[in-house]
């Protein structure tokens, strides 16, 4: 007989009771048999088949309601079903970093005690944005609705689309120049938006009248709450079938039968052990307008990580020795941190689609307190939280590659995510009206290399596996700007054995508005905030912005002169400056400036991804196919790689020479030998560098920072440069 | 057998198999079948129509010569595709966008895959272009949305580009850029000047412009359109002609037809045959709808099992939704084709059973027809969902395409054992029978899924169930839905094929819109909205009736109706709307076209989703022209007794719902208007076969369909 007893206790002291068990037993809710697997496997399997595909169909009905290119073109949508405690049983394809935070999301009104005020009832509509609620930045808002069963409330069914506007101090969602919680835009705080099945009016006028973009939000709003009504249907159905008592059996068997198969595929797939890894984030705003005072002018980020894995397959992921937060958009919440953790697991461990929460179960995040993973101060700002996150997550991909490498799994090693810098805009439009929006061909980088292939070029993030930049005629329907060209960055995969995937720009021209706002965020630069593996590099830092303001367009297309299409590849003066007139600017970081106007260009470069192995040993048959199609420059091949191609004048085609190349390599690995010292030798260097302080002082300032906050860092470090117990570094300019 | 000789053949070749149906004006059939043969698709075309001729009993002149009608639906352009043995392109662009072929809008690296490879990013790539990027040239130029000529066309650019691809000897230069849906002088004048050039060469080059093969929103997709129509149409129609002409070798007196992945038949000739890729499974939809008129339902959903996949299409009170961007080989297209909800479900489906987590995982694989299932016996080695239908006793080990296939169950008993039912802890028939519920389960699930999307009650639906495999998983596919009535056919097998003649000739014309109606618009302003539709209407309706005469259709035989795609003003997702009106005049009749779009729109998304206050946007208009065509006939007779026995062929131990039964067998095409057959038992037919579960029933009515009855 199964036990019932428990769904008629208040719901707060169910969650907490799930929490003991969980405790106690080490099995989610105290499951410690599945016992419903156990008898009949196929109808468990079914079961679960069928959760999953209504999750996926209901998120493609949200995907044909809503208005924003982000959630139709793009698909910058998830949906999912949860236990009535929160932890999400099945969930569709889409944005997965969200279905953790949705599940933070609704444990954060049960503890609050919103059964009684203001209460879950039947039809009752709920919505958040609030990261410390439970969602990464402003722009995910997701709405959950509870599902009742004859008057039991049974699970939640819930949606979250990322809006490309959120009303924020700059236009746009991810609000870069956001210095603190107030200036990130509309807030939704666990609200009950709804009842009855119906969006209150009040609410939609709310966002009427505090968004840029109103309809985005307000029909993503409509098709969230759509898609979790089919939902919420469907599970009503299948409970009508299987029996309420087994449903709140099995639900829970399903997440425990995650944790499980979470565990098993680390135990499989990885060596247990303890991993290392880091990378860094520079962020570059000194003298732009509206960062200072508050903010610092010139951000550096540390983020060394520590990953364990125990022999029962738990991953222990710790981010000792990082940063505190700051006056700046760039901090994360725990949800957030989660969130990262979880899309990573699915994309590669737990893709098979069955995954759910009992997957984040079989993991631990050690977050310090007051560090940018988890602030002490809950005013601070996340607006692009993703700046630090992806490059974070980044490094745990590399960590689990080892763990791969390590079992022989070479087909699964991945050098993983990079940084997508995102481009958002307002002002007026080209229909005259007021406007604004984010624009989400950064969905689109180039991936890290894997250790038997290439990158992607133009087609990962991390984010999102379903990568898509969306048609130029769908965003420029949404945006006062014209494409002169949108095209593969040269050299911007980080080289190796196997490169990383290279990376596209896009060139605009400003038409048909006296008064466009741009901004850009999630610009790393001065530091690579990515990695190559076994000897491949790091992908380039982030292109500079190249911009020309009164322009003489209109003079060189009637004359039928040349005009850009990209910023070329001569690294010291761009096609820009070569083939058009007008106020030239080259910025670096985040862009922010004065309004533009017709006429203007712009120009905005995403990232790619680093490489693997060593560059000697790349194909140059490949490499001549790179240099044909626009990935690599010949110089690079030659400088690089030791590659030597040529143009076959007969078919375009370009060609290896072998001969040349093998004579080039072995030029380079001489070469390689004369700069070569040894390692200890290198580490007296750089320890009596690190003695005198010899380093810029954002470096000078973020090791401090880490080393105040962090005893065990401090001490690892001395330790691993031979200074003295009293050393630290100086954190005046 | 029939005394009259066939009047129609309908011939499906699929991946596998060449299907052949034949029908008389008595409303005889009979079905053919013959591998495909993708090299020259004419041999298996002959072999495959040789195969019915004999079944018929009749030679293969006296079969082309009686005939009227010669419907193909091929494989010859998807092959194509597939190997990249296409025509030599070049390509010239909006300057600045060539790279567009190579980064595929990021989508193209994973578009087409299953759930867990859309997740598993390292399998994401690239599909190789269709055009090098070498012979992608850019050409200085821009319009925006509003058609307005921002930048000028740089001619000569074009004239470079022109003589450069004229010099790279290609075959065909395609022409694409950027809103010349919207206003396309700067693709007209491109092709002028490259026309020019190679008029001036002596070459002979095709030149295709995206403006006139697909008119519609999306660059990506229109470029794929046009490529796709450049690069792989000239082999397909070259294999059509091939049909043809071995068709009239044997007395055939008329043009071959083929289908248009909306629905419609067109000759060989059709300017745009790319718009023919997608028809194989539109077939069944289109025979779904003529046998549901004869029985009186026109809300129908269609199942087609075969040996992969299960394809669902729906017709909802007589309207069928169109597809605007299906994917062929992993490019996104723009063309218009009748929607079909597929999933992986089918008799080949490989299945596996993770040793590490038990987890079961059905396909996404298939075995396919080599090596096959493994009690084909020629080396198949992975479980199969057919296996599992051998193990039961489902299907007959002597009789599988009427004993052409010899089936070895005890291998398969031996390999499915081991690989999955030891590893499950359940005997080896408990394991086959939830394997093959989890299948049907899934295709269930599926049914539901597409039924909840139409908005009206499952109780008004009949499902038609066909395909090899749709016969043998009807049972659980069905079950527990509350259909009205579920039908299968002595002609499963070859279902598509005979949907294929019950098509009439058409044409599909529509143009890119932009009208946004504000929803406090006027009376003037409707009035002068309802002129301005009304003027697109007419004009697509003397385009699309132009070229039907041209294919030979009398004016007076021509049908035309108007659709219209419109969204609340600001989405990007359009419903398509029939016009319930084709001429709009007064402020009353643009009010219906709303309220009309307002229905269909609560229908499809919830009526939580509607915003009318932010007002509508009509996105496209367009016509569909149709003129009837001969059909095949089912014939009427009268009901007799219910005692099947006349079709009896024996018992067979059968084991379903958790134990063995000695299940009766029958002979399918010996059944009878008004026979009865009550399961457990077994109806078999060389091409299929139909399960009959305990107590449930099988009717064959008075034209001859197999209802089938859920106890």
């Amino acid at each position: 007989m199964l036990d019932s007893t428990h769904i008629a206790m208040p719901l707060r002291d169910r969650l907490l009771d799930s929490e003991r068990m969980m405790a106690e037993t080490g099995c989610y809710d105290g499951i410690t048999d599945l016992r419903l697997r156990q008898d009949n496997p196929l109808k468990f399997e079914t079961l679960h088949t069928k959760l999953r595909a209504l999750c996926v169909s209901a998120r493609e009905m949200a995907r044909r309601i809503s208005a924003s290119p982000g959630v139709r073109e793009v698909g910058e949508m998830v949906v999912a079903i949860y236990t009535p405690e929160g932890d999400a049983i099945a969930l569709s394809n889409g944005i997965m970093v969200h279905v953790h935070t949705m599940s933070r999301f609704i444990k954060w009104m049960i503890k609050q005690g919103y059964e009684a005020d203001p209460g879950i009832n039947p039809g009752d509509i709920f919505a958040n944005n609030d990261a410390f609620i439970g969602t990464v930045q402003v722009p995910d808002v997701m709405d959950v609705v509870p599902i009742y069963y004859e008057g039991t409330l049974v699970g939640w069914a819930g949606a979250v689309c990322h809006e490309l506007e959120s009303g924020g101090i700059t236009p746009g969602g991810d609000v870069c120049l956001a210095q603190e919680r107030y200036t990130e835009g509309l807030f939704v705080c666990a609200e009950k938006i709804g009842t009855n099945d119906a969006i209150r009016r009040d609410y939609v006028i709310r966002c009427e009248r505090n968004l840029r973009m109103p309809i985005y939000w307000v029909l993503d709003e409509k098709a969230k709450v759509a898609s979790c009504i089919d939902m919420r249907e469907a599970v009503k159905g299948l409970i009508g079938e299987i029996g309420l008592d087994y449903w709140m059996r099995v639900s829970k068997e399903f997440i425990e039968e995650g944790r499980r198969g979470q565990l098993a595929r680390t135990r499989q797939l990885t060596v247990p052990g303890i991993y290392r890894g880091h990378t860094f984030y520079g962020h570059v705003t000194e003298g732009k307008p509206g960062f200072q005072p508050l903010g610092d002018p010139n951000w550096l980020y540390n983020i060394p990580i520590e990953m364990e894995i125990t022999l029962d397959g738990t991953i222990k992921l710790d981010f000792e020795g990082t940063q505190p937060w700051g006056y700046h958009s760039m901090n994360c919440t725990p949800a957030g941190m989660d969130g990262g953790m979880f899309v990573t697991l699915t994309q590669h461990m737990n893709y098979e689609g069955l995954v759910n929460d009992g997957a984040w179960m079989g993991t631990e995040l050690k977050l310090p307190y007051g560090t940018w993973t988890n602030p002490d101060n809950e005013k601070c700002a996340t607006a692009t939280s993703w700046a630090l996150l992806l490059p974070a997550y980044g490094v745990f991909q590399r960590l689990l590659s080892r763990g791969f490498l390590g079992r022989g799994f070479v087909e699964e090693i991945f050098v993983g995510q990079v940084n997508s810098p995102m481009i958002e805009m307002g002002g007026e439009s080209q229909y005259g009206t007021q406007f604004g929006m984010a624009h989400f061909e950064c969905a689109a980088a180039g991936s890290g290399a894997l250790a038997i292939k290439d990158g992607l070029d133009t087609a990962y993030v991390g984010w999102n596996p379903e990568s898509d930049m969306g048609n130029i005629e769908i965003w420029e329907q949404n945006m006062p700007m014209l494409y002169i060209g949108r095209s593969i960055v040269p050299n911007s995969g980080g080289s190796g054995k196997y490169r990383g995937g290279c990376s596209f720009m896009s060139t605009w021209l400003i038409n048909k508005t006296p008064h466009l706002r741009l901004v850009t965020s999630e610009h790393s630069s001065r530091v690579f905030d990515n990695a190559g593996m076994c000897g491949g590099y790091p992908a380039p830092t982030c292109q500079m912005h190249r911009v020309v303001r009164n322009t003489n367009i209109n003079e060189l297309t009637a004359a039928r002169l040349p005009i850009p299409h990209t910023t070329g590849t001569d690294p010291h003066r761009s096609d820009l400056e070569k083939l058009v007139t007008g106020d030239h600017l080259t910025d670096e970081g985040p862009y922010i400036s004065a309004p533009h106007k017709s006429g203007d260009i712009f120009t905005h470069s995403y990232n790619g991804g680093g490489g693997y192995g060593d560059v000697l040993e790349r194909d140059p048959v490949k490499t001549a196919w790179d240099v044909e199609n626009g990935f690599l420059t010949a110089e690079s091949a030659r400088n690089v790689f030791g590659i030597v191609v040529r143009e076959n004048l007969d078919t375009d085609e370009m060609e290896a020479d072998l001969a040349a190349t093998a004579a080039a390599r072995e030029e380079l690995r001489r070469e390689r030998i004369r700069r070569a010292v040894p390692v200890a030798e290198w580490m007296a260097q750089e320890s009596t560098r690190i003695r005198d302080q010899k380093f810029a002082f954002e470096v000078r300032r973020m090791y401090a920072s880490a080393m105040r906050l962090s005893p065990r860092f401090s001490s690892e470090f001395r330790d691993f440069w031979g200074l003295e117990p009293s050393f630290t570094f100086g954190e005046k300019p | 057998m029939a005394a009259t000789n066939p009047i129609v053949i309908g011939i499906d070749a699929g991946g596998t198999m060449t299907d052949t149906i034949l029908v008389d004006s008595d409303g005889h059939f009979k079905i053919g079948k013959a591998a495909t043969t993708p090299k020259n698709e004419a041999e298996g075309f002959l072999a495959s129509a040789e195969d019915a001729a004999d079944a018929w009993g009749i030679s293969l002149e006296e079969l082309f010569t009686g005939v009227g009608v010669v419907l193909y639906s091929g494989t010859g352009m998807l092959n194509t595709l597939l190997s990249r043995t296409g025509r030599r392109l070049g390509l010239i662009t909006t300057k600045g966008l060539e790279d567009m072929i190579l980064m595929g809008r990021g989508l193209q690296a994973w578009a087409d895959y299953s759930y867990a490879d859309r997740l598993h990013a390292v399998t994401h790539h690239h599909p190789d272009p269709l055009v090098p990027r070498r012979r992608t040239h850019g050409v200085t130029e821009r319009i925006d949305q509003f058609g307005d000529v921002v930048i000028p066309l740089y001619e000569h650019e074009a004239e470079a580009a022109a003589r450069k691809l004229i010099a790279d000897k290609v075959d065909s230069i395609c022409i694409m850029t950027i809103f010349s849906h919207v206003n396309p002088m700067h693709e007209k004048r491109i092709a002028e000047i490259v026309r020019a050039e190679i008029a001036a060469a002596g070459a002979e080059i095709l030149v295709y412009t995206s403006h006139e093969v697909r008119p519609v929103i999306r660059e990506q997709s229109r470029l794929n359109s046009v490529l796709i129509e450049a690069y792989a149409t000239a082999r397909g129609r070259q294999q059509l002609r091939g049909i043809e002409a071995v068709s009239k070798k044997y007395g055939f007196r008329y043009g071959v037809q083929t289908l248009l992945s909306f629905g419609g038949l067109t000759s060989i000739n059709h300017p745009r045959l790319h718009e023919t890729m997608i028809s194989g499974p539109i077939g069944g939809i289109l025979g779904a709808a003529y046998v549901g008129k004869l029985i009186g339902n026109d809300s129908l959903i269609c199942s087609d099992m075969g040996g992969t996949s299960f394809d669902m299409g729906v017709i909802t009170r007589g309207q069928t939704r169109i597809e605007n961007e299906p994917i062929m080989d992993r490019f996104k297209l723009n063309v218009p084709t009748l929607h079909l909800d597929t999933i992986g479900a089918g008799a080949g489906m490989i299945l596996k059973v993770d040793p590490l987590t038990r987890k079961i995982s059905l396909g996404p694989e298939s075995a396919g027809s080599d090596p096959g299932p493994i009690c084909f016996d020629r080396g198949g080695t992975a479980p199969t969902i057919a296996d599992c239908d051998a193990i039961l006793g489902r299907l007959n080990p002597d009789y599988f395409l009427g004993g052409k296939v010899k089936l070895d169950v005890a291998k398969a008993r031996r390999i499915f054992k081991e690989t999955c039912a030891d590893l499950l802890d359940v005997s080896l028939e408990d394991a086959a029978e939830g394997m093959i519920e989890m299948l049907e389960t899934d295709a269930n699930s599926a049914l539901r899924r597409v039924i909840s999307g139409q908005g009206i009650h499952p109780s008004e639906f009949t499902l038609f169930s066909y395909g090899g495999s749709g016969p043998l998983h009807l049972a659980g596919c069905s079950r527990g839905i509350g259909f009205r009535d579920i039908i299968t056919f002595q002609f499963a097998a070859a279902f598509s094929a005979f949907g294929c003649t019950t098509a009439d000739y058409k044409r599909r014309h529509s143009v890119s819109t932009q009208l946004d109606i504000p929803s406090s618009a006027s009376d003037d302003a409707l009035v002068a909205f309802a002129a301005k539709v009304t003027k697109v209407w007419d004009d697509l309706t003397e385009a699309a009736v132009a070229e039907m005469m041209e294919d030979g259709h009398p004016r007076e035989k021509i049908r035309t109706e108007a659709f219209l795609m419109a969204r609340y003003t600001g989405q990007l997702e359009d419903v398509e709307v029939t016009a319930p009106l084709t001429k709009l005049s007064t402020a009353a009749d643009m009010r219906q076209v709303v309220a009309r779009f307002e229905e269909v729109y609560a229908t499809i998304n919830h009526r939580v989703s509607a915003y009318g206050s932010v007002g509508y946007s009509i996105m496209e208009l367009g016509v569909v022209a149709t003129a009837d065509k001969v059909k095949p006939i089912l014939v009427k007779r009268p009901l007799g007794g219910s005692d099947p026995s006349a079709a009896a062929k024996g018992m067979r131990e059968t084991y379903i719902g958790g134990r063995w039964h000695n299940a009766r067998l029958y002979e399918m095409d010996l059944l009878e208007p008004g026979h009865e057959v009550t399961g457990p038992a077994i109806i078999e037919h060389p091409a299929t076969t139909l399960v009959v579960h305990p107590q449930d029933q099988v009717f064959v009515d008075e034209w001859t369909l197999l209802h089938y009855r859920h106890a």
